[in-house]
């Protein structure tokens, strides 16, 4: 490669935008075989209950029902990602309101939902644990009676209702309690919230002659479903098929198996295909939202507002199965850490047992969570030092070459730049520019999920290039930047660039689109499979260049030799007489990131790789009779190493920051009783056209050392600040600090009046 | 319930069905003739996913029944351009990074349309407005208020080259 780059950096537009703007690109949720039936789930309406009985035989008499099935009828199996510890269908215990008792089939979907207002399930209530402070309480009822019986995760920390205790000790904090001026301790609290996709969960399943299932589900993680399914169904992995058609968003809520295993049991027993698509109401009840969580956060500085010490324990309600809880609550010790240089720490983070829906991850897990607090203290320390936040911020953050909170060496912190930038493109100096009127500061730091990624690239005869991976687009554009990092390697256009993805039986391996790492992952596999093409064509064309192929170069698809040069299409034809054609795989595993194991325990996440570093600020008012927040201004300065595509990376930092002030301002599942209260999208508050503020994106790039071109992870990051830097703005504005999620005006308001009262 | 056999006017087409009085036109676009490019959602019209046009108006095809839309011209995504061809939203959209996703993305469009055809020069606050029946997930409308923005500009510009 020579000169500028031909692809890489550039706002190409998407290689899907058009069959999604035309609608003829095909969803998970439109996806449809002939003779398919409807598949249904009957949902527990106790929270807490001894099943006794179940009859679904009125149900299964119903006209146009062609299968019934429920926990009776095997398999007898538990899974999960950290804990295997839920069950298909609830046998004797059922442990939340929405946890599936049984499933029905049927012509349509009017006959399916005939069949489960048919089916009769008598219960005998048990003592409930609603709430954290239930779970935590000496000698509460237990979520799960026979929690050490479940196979776990060997390192985490479980007893009773904790199903993680994760730790991070640096230090001693009681040293750094000692060398403190001052030392704040406050508590936080969050709401459990829904990812929002606009897609809901589905699959359709159908089993062939020969005993395999092909399962068509929008999941995130096609191999983590074809394992788990190959679990539930009791037959090996290579006799199940998941294909991914388009998704309509995730944002984590489609990582682990949904509603997959339904559609394979009920096709399976009905030896029909099956659909099974999830209702909003069952979304908002028993999918995978976010935590809601209480953090306890204690930290020690000097009165020149350097830190000395920090202790935080974050309790995560994971719901009534582990779900993705032990591994958040791990994560979340790395961000109470936060991007700081801090030399005394006692993190903990606890996953808990609780009788509401199994949480799952949303985005950044634990990050806004865990980063409302620290980012709240954090400015409630300045204003009580009489230290502007900005400054104090800049006398603590981590830099180049500093360690995170469990030894990793940091390289390439462009936070200084990010938290300057984002000050001033905020206008920082006149922080209170109005009454009612303020501004806020919030930073962070975040990871690039590794995992492996493999890829085969081909090279077709007319010279366009084909790209088949397991990765899965979920909308972020990740595998518009692998092509476009693939593009260039090649030396060829964007557009000459297919994509075949996300197909368990056809594509290589991939560990799914979590993390901040498909564009990192897949890209950097591009890299290899370019590579090894590059060696396949020199080796072609050096004879007939008659020159050596060291002195060969890829440039405008061809291979460029001192006397001449011959197409990529040439030679791809010529491989085909000369033997299989132009086609080389790719592989990338993202190498482990050291860290100091004597620091951690129960952690399942104790490195963040090629972290991203970020700044929010955010320009506010607050009406003095309402509590209503006017967001007037909000700018997102982040670190992303190199920007493959600017276009898609503001995309991804603009929806981040709209679904973190829904999470800030207007979002919660709200519980009452072990129940749902708000169930439907009218009563779940997410922003609309009218609620979202246009974000200015600067985007930093210090480029990392393992992703393309420098590149890191950045989907998630910009979903991390958004509460903290609007507390923060909302406590300049009209000096309410406010600290729990979301932050309604009404709280604000009444917030305002015990202080002044 | 008996079926009732109707006429629909689909994009210029004329489609037969034979529907119960209480089915939904989203589930006869999707489920009976195949125009999955009609997303459902919350079917309950709170997100906006199935918007299409009845004689121009955008409505929430998830709460309207196929009966009353006979007689009706109905145009739903697939039917915005001629095949192969773009709508100036279509391209806008495109342009303009304002599709993740794309979920939302047909009806997003379709709401645009509706609006546009009686705004041609909306401000941005406009726009919002007209658009806040559709949620979106996933880009922070920004984009898809700028492909709006620049939609209909091209669209009042092509007008005055006319």
């Amino acid at each position: 490669m020579s000169g500028a780059s031909r692809v890489v950096s550039r706002s190409l537009a998407r290689i899907d935008a058009p069959g999604k703007v035309t609608g003829t690109a095909v969803y998970a949720a439109d996806f449809a075989l002939p003779g398919m039936l409807y598949g249904k789930i009957f949902r527990s309406a106790e929270p807490h209950a001894r099943l006794v009985r179940l009859d679904t035989t009125r149900a299964a008499a119903i006209a146009g029902v062609r299968a019934v099935i429920s926990a009776a009828d095997g398999p007898d199996v538990r899974y999960g990602a950290a804990v295997k510890d839920e069950p298909v269908f609830a046998s004797d215990i059922v442990r939340y309101v929405g946890q599936p008792v049984a499933a029905v089939a049927a012509v349509t979907l009017e006959a399916a939902e005939a069949a489960l207002a048919a089916i009769e399930a008598v219960c005998e209530p048990l003592p409930r644990v609603l709430d954290l402070a239930a779970a935590l309480a000496p000698g509460a009822p237990l979520v799960h009676e026979g929690w050490q019986t479940y196979t776990a995760i060997p390192i985490l920390q479980r007893d009773g209702n904790v199903c993680n205790r994760a730790r991070i000790v640096v230090g001693d904090v009681e040293r750094g309690w000692a060398e403190a001026d001052r030392v704040f301790e406050h508590r936080f609290t969050t709401a459990m919230v829904h990812q929002g996709y606009t897609e809901p969960r589905a699959a359709v399943a159908a089993w062939d002659s020969s005993g395999q299932v092909t399962v068509w589900s929008n999941t995130q993680l096609p191999f983590d479903v074809q394992a788990t399914l190959a679990d539930i169904l009791a037959i090996a992995p290579s006799k199940v098929r998941v294909i991914v058609p388009g998704v309509g968003g995730g944002f984590g809520g489609k990582l682990r198996i949904g509603v997959e295993h339904f559609a394979a049991l009920l096709a399976r027993r009905a030896g029909r295909p099956v659909k099974v698509v999830t209702t909003s109401e069952e979304e908002l009840t028993a999918a995978y939202p976010r935590q809601g969580t209480i953090i306890e956060l204690k930290t020690g500085v000097t009165l020149d507002g350097r830190l000395t010490a920090r202790q935080g324990r974050i309790y995560f309600d994971t719901g009534a199965f582990a779900g993705s809880g032990p591994g958040v609550a791990s994560v979340a010790t790395m961000v109470l850490a936060g991007p700081y240089r801090t030399p005394n720490l006692h993190l903990e983070g606890y996953a808990v047992y609780t009788n509401k829906t199994n949480c799952g991850s949303y985005r950044a897990p634990s990050g806004p969570q865990a980063n409302f607090a620290v980012e709240s203290q954090m400015d409630i320390i300045a204003d009580a030092l009489g230290i502007d936040p900005l400054e104090l911020r800049l006398r603590n953050i981590v830099r180049e070459g500093d360690e995170g909170p469990t030894g990793q060496v940091l390289s390439a912190v462009g936070l200084e730049e990010c938290l300057r930038r984002a000050a001033e493109a905020i206008g920082w100096r006149d922080r209170r520019p109005a009454p009612g009127r303020g501004k806020g500061l919030a930073i962070g730091w975040w990871t690039t999920t590794g995992g492996s990624s493999g890829v085969y690239v081909k090279i077709n005869p007319d010279g366009t290039v084909a790209l088949n991976t397991g990765a899965v687009e979920i909308g972020t554009a990740a595998l518009t930047g692998a092509a476009q990092v693939l593009a260039e390697a090649l030396g060829v256009d964007l557009a000459d660039v297919t994509v075949v993805s996300g197909d368990t039986f056809s594509t290589p391996f991939d560990f799914g689109a979590q993390g901040s790492r498909t564009a990192f992952a897949v890209g950097n596999a591009c890299r290899a499979a370019a590579a090894e093409l590059q060696r396949k064509l020199f080796a072609l064309a050096a004879a007939q260049l008659g020159a050596p192929e060291e002195a060969l170069a890829l440039h405008d698809k061809h291979v460029v030799g001192p006397g001449g040069r011959v197409s990529l299409a040439e030679l791809a034809r010529q491989s085909q007489v000369a033997g299989g054609g132009m086609i080389a795989p790719g592989t990338f595993i993202a190498p482990a990131t050291a860290y100091d194991t004597k620091r951690v325990e129960g952690h399942v996440y104790p490195a963040f790789h090629s972290p991203s570093f970020h700044a929010h600020a955010v320009d506010l008012s607050v009406d003095a009779e309402t509590g209503e927040v006017a967001i007037h201004k909000y700018v997102v300065a982040q670190d992303v190493g190199f920007a493959l595509n600017p276009t898609y990376i503001e995309g991804q930092i603009e929806g981040g920051v709209a679904q973190g002030l829904g999470q800030t301002l207007s979002e919660e599942i709200v519980y009452r009783d072990g129940r749902v209260l708000n169930a439907n999208l009218t009563d779940y508050k997410m922003p609309t056209t009218l609620d979202v503020p246009r974000v200015e994106s600067i985007l930093v790039e210090h480029p990392g050392r393992v992703g393309p071109f420098g590149a890191k992870g950045v989907g998630e990051p910009p979903n991390i600040e958004p509460p903290a830097a609007v507390a923060n703005a909302i406590a300049a504005a009209v000096g309410a600090r406010i600290s729990s999620l979301p932050i309604t005006a009404e709280k604000i308001v009444l917030t305002q009046r015990a202080g002044s009262g | 319930m008996a079926k009732i056999p109707i006429t629909l006017q689909i994009n210029r087409e004329r489609h037969e069905a034979l529907v119960e009085p209480d089915r939904t036109l989203l589930d006869v676009l999707r489920s009976d003739l195949g125009l999955t490019g009609t997303k459902t959602n919350c079917l309950d019209a709170e997100c906006g996913v199935c918007t299409v046009l009845v004689d121009g108006l955008a409505v929430n095809s998830c709460l309207y029944l196929a009966v009353v839309a006979q007689g009706r011209a109905i145009t739903t995504i697939e039917g915005l351009a001629p095949a192969g061809t773009l709508h100036p939203l279509q391209r806008a959209f495109v342009e303009s990074g304002a599709v993740q996703c794309g979920y939302c993305i047909p009806g997003m469009i379709l709401a645009a349309k509706a609006y546009l055809d009686d705004h041609p020069q909306p401000s941005e606050a406009q726009i919002r407005e007209a658009l806040a029946g559709n949620l979106c997930r996933c880009t922070g409308y920004q984009k898809i208020v700028d492909a709006v923005l620049a939609a209909a500009n091209c669209m009042t510009a092509e007008k005055v080259a006319l």
